[in-house]
């Protein structure tokens, strides 16, 4: 294992970061889209509430207005009916109007004694009233004792464009001195001609307004009324409702809804507002129901909805900064282990690079040495050689001094073989031997061999048992294969022991040629095979015979540049076999030359 | 055919008439508004409001001579009386101090009153058994509108006039005013509480004028 290179950490770090981040912007998000969305359904939540409470307040107020409104119009037509009615109006005869409709309307009228009767009571019970006639104009009663007092402002604000054929509710605002403002619901019925079936004057009646449910579901719920443009709402300070008032009169210029709420502020906490057109399509001016419901409860709940997913989005918020850590962590691992690999990996193919070229350059320098020397060294031997086969050819020289020339002779000449094949091996190091393939026929070069082998002498009594084909073609080049061939032979020759055998076969499989050697003799130790084929070794019962230690080593190589191999196959008792394996050469018509 | 008999009678009853008893009169024709309804068979009448004129239907005028004469004393009272839930004669022209009876022939209550700034008065309610039956004397020229405070749709129109010379028309507009004195008179004829029509006359003793409106 090697040291984590430093360079890798940061980048982990920054990828670790940006997972952190983007999970957290996740959850974040999240927690801010549902609070968002929570926080709106309270709001809608809360304003339909409230309009709901609004509407079922106002369903009540219009309930009772209506029964109202039936209870008046049947009075009026009774009044209709009555002939002193008709008399008064018809025949000019209007200050006898008022004393003809007293009896009738005795029991309308509260007096103003009625105050604690229950409210839908109360509502039939009018605090004045006044007639119309036919053009709409008030008729002025001589004594309002029995009719209810009216300002003549006031009444002038009963008049109407013409007697109406509908039912019409307006709205009176009224100084009622030490009591302060008050405003008076006001319907004006229509009297219709029991002969014509027109209206012919109009009953106008003022009510208390209907006070809305005193128990709201809302505490803090104010109620009031506005009409041109003043707005009367008892339970708010002086500044409130002008405030109020001008932001009604500009919402009610924008846009004439019968029916609207918006948020506001009244003294200083937030509210929403409804009102409702009470009296649509009226004769007399516009007059609307305000409800003000105080928000602050449902502004707490929200603020405590605030709190609470605030909370829920930290802890989620924390979960998911260990999460994602965790996740992070697990999932940068493999990243992290291929990052190191990846870098060991290159650690490691650069040391083999740096290695393999060391390698390569060592080899070279080698190689080119062992040519070198090999060069170097063959011009002195030959000259030795020629020295001393001078010595000998001359007439000086002693029987045993020759003999003992004569072997330094012999002795270059097997220097000379050493040279020859560190020359050739160094050359094969230095890749620059190369084969030129061409059909070689084994069982010739074997046969050539052995004729040389007849005509040494053979002190050894060595039996011979061959087992080949004819002829077996190989691919290789005649002069090496010959080399190989030469080294195993002699060796099989060579570490035999007297009246011993020697084996050669060659067998054909699979576009191969499998030749094994086999000879008698003292087995390679099991210790000793594995370096047999190693440079300058020499086996260790072999140490007085003649031999470089290069040949099996030169052979092996040789078998490899052939493509082929060479082998110990065994060796215990008293046989050892080499296997060499070479390629078949590809069959070809023309029959290779056997003297090739 | 018919109508030139009867002109002729006329005439010669013009003729004549100043030979036998020597009457002053007038005769003529009102030309009464169309009435847009059935022929009434039962002669019904009853008083309409219409934009809040009063008037018969189907309509009747009443003719009289207004003008600087002595005014007999009244006559005796005269009736309206409430049958059938209408006043019988829906139109009663009277002399001004002549006092007017109101019997009720039906079964149930009546309570005749009336705001005409001629004549308030209220009877109160009264069946028919009310003695002394109820009445009540006009004394101011002008035209008085008779209501039932139990039955609105009752209407009755009395005129009062100031003078004892006053006819109602028959259905067609005919009418023929007799006794008479000669001299420069103006001749009315009453269509409706809105219209009055005037005419001056000058009749001469013994004379039939013939007048017709307009």
């Amino acid at each position: 294992m090697i040291a984590r290179p430093p360079s890798v950490q940061p980048g982990l770090a920054s990828f670790r970061t940006k997972l952190l981040i983007a999970m957290m912007l996740v959850v974040t998000a999240v927690t801010a889209l549902a609070l968002f969305f929570s926080q709106r359904n309270v709001a809608t939540n809360v304003k339909r509430d409230l309009e709901r409470e609004f509407q079922g307040e106002l369903a009540w107020f219009h309930s009772v207005q209506e029964i109202r409104h039936a209870a008046l119009a049947e009075r009026c037509r009774a009044l209709a009916r009555r002939s002193r009615i008709h008399a008064a109006l018809e025949d000019n005869a209007l200050d006898l109007l008022y004393p003809s409709a007293r009896d009738e309307l005795v029991d309308v009228m509260d007096g103003g004694q009625q105050e604690s009767w229950e409210p839908v009571a109360h509502a039939f019970h009018a605090r004045f009233y006044r007639f119309l006639d036919s053009r709409g104009a008030v008729i002025t009663p001589r004594d309002d004792r029995d009719v209810g007092p009216l300002r003549p402002a006031e009444e002038a604000q009963l008049a109407l464009r013409t007697a109406p054929d509908q039912p019409q509710t307006g709205y009176l605002r009224r100084n009622a001195g030490a009591a302060g403002e008050t405003v008076d619901e006001v319907i004006a019925m229509p009297i219709i001609s029991t002969e014509s079936g027109q209206p012919v004057a109009a009953l106008v009646l003022g009510f208390k307004p209907i006070a809305l449910p005193a128990k709201s579901a809302t505490p803090g719920m104010i109620s009031g009324i506005w009409t041109q443009g003043l707005l009367h709402l008892p339970a708010s300070s002086e500044a409130d409702r002008a405030i109020l008032a001008k932001r009604l009169t500009q919402e009610l210029a924008a846009a004439d809804h019968a029916e609207h709420s918006f948020p506001i502020e009244v003294g200083g906490s937030p509210s929403l507002l409804f009102y409702l057109r009470l009296n649509p399509g009226s004769l007399f001016p516009p007059a609307y129901e305000v409800c003000i419901y105080p928000l602050t409860d449902s502004l707490a709940r929200q603020q405590r909805l605030l709190w609470q997913f605030s909370g829920a989005g930290a802890v989620l918020l924390l979960g998911a900064f260990i999460a994602s850590h965790i996740l992070s962590r697990r999932l940068s691992v493999p990243v992290e282990k291929l990052a190191v690999d990846s870098e060991e990996n290159r650690t490691q193919r650069q040391r083999a690079e740096a290695e393999l070229e060391l390698t390569h350059e060592e080899l070279q320098r080698s190689a080119r040495f062992s040519a070198d020397a090999s060069h170097q060294l063959k011009t002195p031997v030959t000259v030795l050689r020629a020295g001393l086969e001078e010595l000998l050819a001359g007439e000086k020289l002693s029987g045993e001094v020759r003999e003992e020339v004569a072997t330094l002779v012999h002795q270059t000449f097997r220097l000379t073989s050493v040279i020859e094949d560190l020359l050739l091996l160094s050359r094969m190091d230095a890749g620059r031997l190369q084969l030129n393939p061409a059909p070689v026929d084994l069982v010739h070069l074997i046969a050539g061999w052995l004729d040389d082998l007849g005509a040494l002498p053979d002190p050894l009594e060595l039996t011979l048992e061959t087992d080949y084909p004819d002829a077996v073609f190989i691919e290789g080049e005649k002069r090496y294969t010959t080399l190989i061939l030469q080294n195993l032979l002699e060796n099989a020759r060579k570490y035999n022991r007297p009246g011993g055998r020697i084996r050669i076969g060659i067998k054909v499989e699979d576009g191969w040629a499998v030749l094994v050697i086999g000879n008698t003799g003292a087995a390679i130790p099991a210790s000793a095979q594995e370096h047999i084929f190693q440079r300058f070794h020499r086996g260790v019962i072999g140490e007085n015979l003649p031999g470089h230690g290069l040949g099996l080593n030169l052979a092996r190589e040789l078998a490899r540049l052939h493509r082929g191999d060479l082998r110990l196959a065994r060796s215990d008792a008293d046989w050892t076999e080499f296997e060499a394996r070479f390629r078949l050469a590809p069959p070809t018509p023309a029959t290779p030359n056997r003297a090739a | 055919m018919n109508f030139r008999l009867a002109t002729l009678l006329l005439t010669l009853t013009g003729l004549v008439s100043p030979l036998l008893g020597a009457e002053t009169a007038i005769d003529g024709r009102v030309t009464l508004p169309k009435t847009h309804a059935a022929p009434v068979m039962n002669k019904r009448y009853e008083i309409v409001t219409k934009g809040g004129i009063l008037s018969t239907n189907p309509p009747l005028a009443v003719v009289y001579l207004e003008g600087n004469f002595p005014l007999p004393p009244p006559g005796p009272p005269q009736q309206v009386g409430q049958k059938d839930m209408a006043f019988v004669p829906m139109l009663l022209p009277v002399q001004a101090g002549t006092r007017v009876e109101f019997p009720n022939y039906d079964d149930t209550y009546h309570n005749i009153f009336s705001y005409s700034p001629v004549k308030r008065f209220d009877l109160g309610r009264y069946r028919a058994d009310e003695r002394p039956v109820p009445s009540v004397l006009f004394d101011t020229p002008g035209l008085v509108v008779l209501r039932c405070d139990i039955h609105e749709h009752m209407r009755g129109l009395i005129l009062v006039l100031a003078t004892p010379h006053f006819v109602v028309t028959d259905a067609d507009g005919r009418f023929r005013l007799t006794g008479l004195p000669a001299g420069r008179y103006t001749l009315k004829a009453w269509l409706d509480s809105r219209t009055t029509l005037a005419r001056p006359v000058e009749l001469r003793e013994g004379a039939t004028l013939h007048v017709d409106f307009p």
